[in-house]
């Protein structure tokens, strides 16, 4: 039922149509690229070998569908490296919540985070259903079959630990934090390019529509578990909302690790070991 | 049962939680059992950074993968050993947190670049295949049953740093020569992992007697240098001089042991070795550190274990 006229594929698309679609696709991927790579800190520090194996099954996840939409800009030209390796930090997109650090132990950090990312994704890939853009909208149901997993583990995570005085402080505390950045998920790159996205169908909602369903589910869900909202309009947005290519320093530091041993061995080639997404589909 | 019984029926798969087994053996079965899942577990530990070092999409994904594989070594073999009924996994997990659970020798050493990871991830992985494929055949049938899973999730472990070990060899010169330098640096430990020669090691007699072991150090050393000599030299690495290692050309090997540095071998052993505290300390905080959530838990289970606590009505 999509109303908007479909796009071609990525060799026929007009400039402005091009640089709309790498957009949206950037905001997808360095998402998830960047929430995985925090994740993966968690990996032998949870709490319990169980809840290791499963926030290092949604980091792997998270992986994978950066994985995906990469691989929709790889379309456009340019490789791997270029996508990730060697793109300047000041050039990524994603929200803020993403790249904060855990304070070590603060298992109630990426339960929230996570809850407040999961229910966010949800709503943007319900957008994404009826994409103008074919390559994205076939892409969406196979990150939607692993998305519900997600939040069904970070709510379950969330009843357990606002149940006990001790643990609901830490998440109030870790909401107290997170909430400012969270909004940064709806926040937009540069407005024309976000109005281009909806007119052309990208997408089926816009940020404001989106950013609005999300807080009529995550507010009276968090204040359900007793924990307190600090809601305010508009101006809840942090200076720096990644979306605007303007980050935390606590990013620069994530780039400077994470780019390191490509840079140290003088690399200029990313290795892949597994299959195109294009030849699974 | 008694000793000498179980001595007679010893052999593959033999006991289960379902036979009456004397402590002797449930104890040297918990020594050893214990000993490989703490092992999984500073493994894990050892290599975990390496995802965020990794250099491609694709190798992130597999060092994800492959640390979370052997945290999930680890809970498979804790309670394999928990089934003998000598101690439960969170007993066994506060021992590696003090510093008090033994470990394989090379998790004590530190890593800190990329191109080591093949020497944990082919060599050390590799040489643990080979000794975790004879253990498919111990007499304790749940530790048996726990290699099926691990030995089938080991082979893409080795088949990943292969493929590492590989793209190292054929990349740059800097590349090649910072990869031959781990090398000689890992060798000997490796060389190592498969402990002192028969006569010194203590424990093999028992355990061979009562079937939790099948084949001696000295036999799983030859089949490892049997096999990972030519594949070494085949990616044009150069096997140091020392140790001192006399191929007998019958497919057995002799090590001259006084080349090898067993004194920093059996300070490890004791969890003495300064950059191995530190990583049993580093853990060890890292437990602690999250303590809190699992209060929580017990509390959790507490209040829905069936009416306990007087509020349990709300």
């Amino acid at each position: 039922m999509a109303s908007a006229e479909q796009l071609p594929g990525p060799n026929d698309l007009s400039d402005e149509e091009r640089e709309a679609v790498e957009t949206l696709l950037f905001r997808l991927a360095d998402d998830e690229f960047v929430l995985a790579e925090r994740y993966t800190e968690w990996q032998v520090r949870a709490p319990t070998l169980e809840s290791d194996l499963a926030l290092a099954n949604i980091a792997q996840d998270e992986l994978g569908h950066a994985r995906l939409w990469y691989d929709l800009l790889q379309d456009f030209g340019p490789d791997e490296p270029e996508l990730i390796w060697e793109r300047d930090p000041g050039e990524w997109y994603h929200s803020t919540l993403t790249e904060l650090p855990f304070e070590e132990g603060d298992w109630a950090d990426p339960i929230l985070r996570s809850y407040l990312y999961d229910a966010a994704e949800e709503i943007r890939l319900e957008a994404l259903e009826d994409s103008s853009y074919a390559r994205i909208r076939n892409r969406v149901g196979k990150v939607q079959g692993e998305e519900d997993y997600h939040l069904e583990h970070a709510q379950n995570w969330l009843e357990r630990l606002a149940e006990e005085e001790q643990s609901r402080e830490r998440v109030q505390t870790a909401l107290d934090r997170l909430w400012p950045h969270a909004q940064t998920i709806f926040a937009p790159t540069d407005e024309e390019v976000e109005e281009r996205i909806d007119d052309l169908g990208l997408r089926t909602k816009s940020l404001a529509e989106m950013r609005e369903e999300w807080r009529e589910t995550v507010v009276p869900y968090l204040e359900d578990l007793g924990l307190s909202v600090d809601a305010g309009g508009e101006t809840d947005l942090p200076e720096v909302t990644g979306r605007n290519l303007s980050h935390t320093d606590d990013w620069d530091d994530l780039w400077e690790d994470f780019t390191a041993t490509y840079r140290e061995l003088g690399r200029e080639e990313a290795t892949r070991i597994m299959k195109d997404p294009d030849e699974v589909e | 049962m008694d000793i000498e019984q179980v001595k007679e029926r010893a052999g593959p798969r033999e006991f289960s939680p379902k036979d009456d087994l004397p402590e002797e053996y449930r104890k040297a079965a918990t020594r050893m059992i214990q000993f490989h899942a703490n092992s999984e577990i500073m493994g894990a530990y050892l290599e975990k950074p390496f995802i965020r070092q990794a250099p491609s999409l694709d190798r992130k994904l597999a060092f994800s993968a492959k640390v979370q594989d052997e945290i999930g070594h680890g809970q498979l073999l804790y309670r394999a050993a928990e089934s003998l009924g000598v101690k439960t996994r969170d007993e066994m997990l506060d021992e590696l947190a003090e510093g008090k659970g033994k470990f394989l020798n090379c998790f004590h050493y530190p890593m800190d670049s990329w191109v080591e990871t093949p020497m944990i991830a082919f060599f050390v992985d590799g040489a643990a295949m080979r000794r975790q494929a004879t253990l498919k055949q111990s007499s304790w049938e749940p530790y048996a049953h726990a290699m099926d899973k691990v030995c089938f999730e080991e082979g893409f472990h080795v088949k990943h740093g292969e493929a590492i070990l590989y793209e190292l060899m054929t990349g740059s010169k800097k590349e090649q020569e910072l990869t031959q330098e781990a090398f000689e640096e890992w060798w000997p430990r490796i060389i190592q992992f498969f402990g002192p020669t028969d006569d010194k090691s203590t424990h093999h007699d028992f355990s061979a007697d009562v079937g939790l072991k099948t084949m001696t150090n000295d036999e799983l050393r030859n089949a490892f240098l049997n096999a990972y000599v030519p594949k070494a030299e085949k990616y044009g690495l150069e096997i140091p001089d020392e140790p001192r290692i006399r191929d007998n050309g019958d497919s057995t090997y002799e090590v001259v042991e006084d080349d090898l540095d067993w004194d920093e071998f059996f300070t490890i052993a004791k969890n003495d070795y300064d950059p191995g505290k530190g990583q049993i300390d580093g853990r060890k905080q890292a437990q602690d550190a999250v303590e809190w959530v699992r209060e929580t838990l017990d509390s959790h289970e507490q209040r829905f274990a069936g009416g306990t606590q007087p509020q349990a009505a709300d």
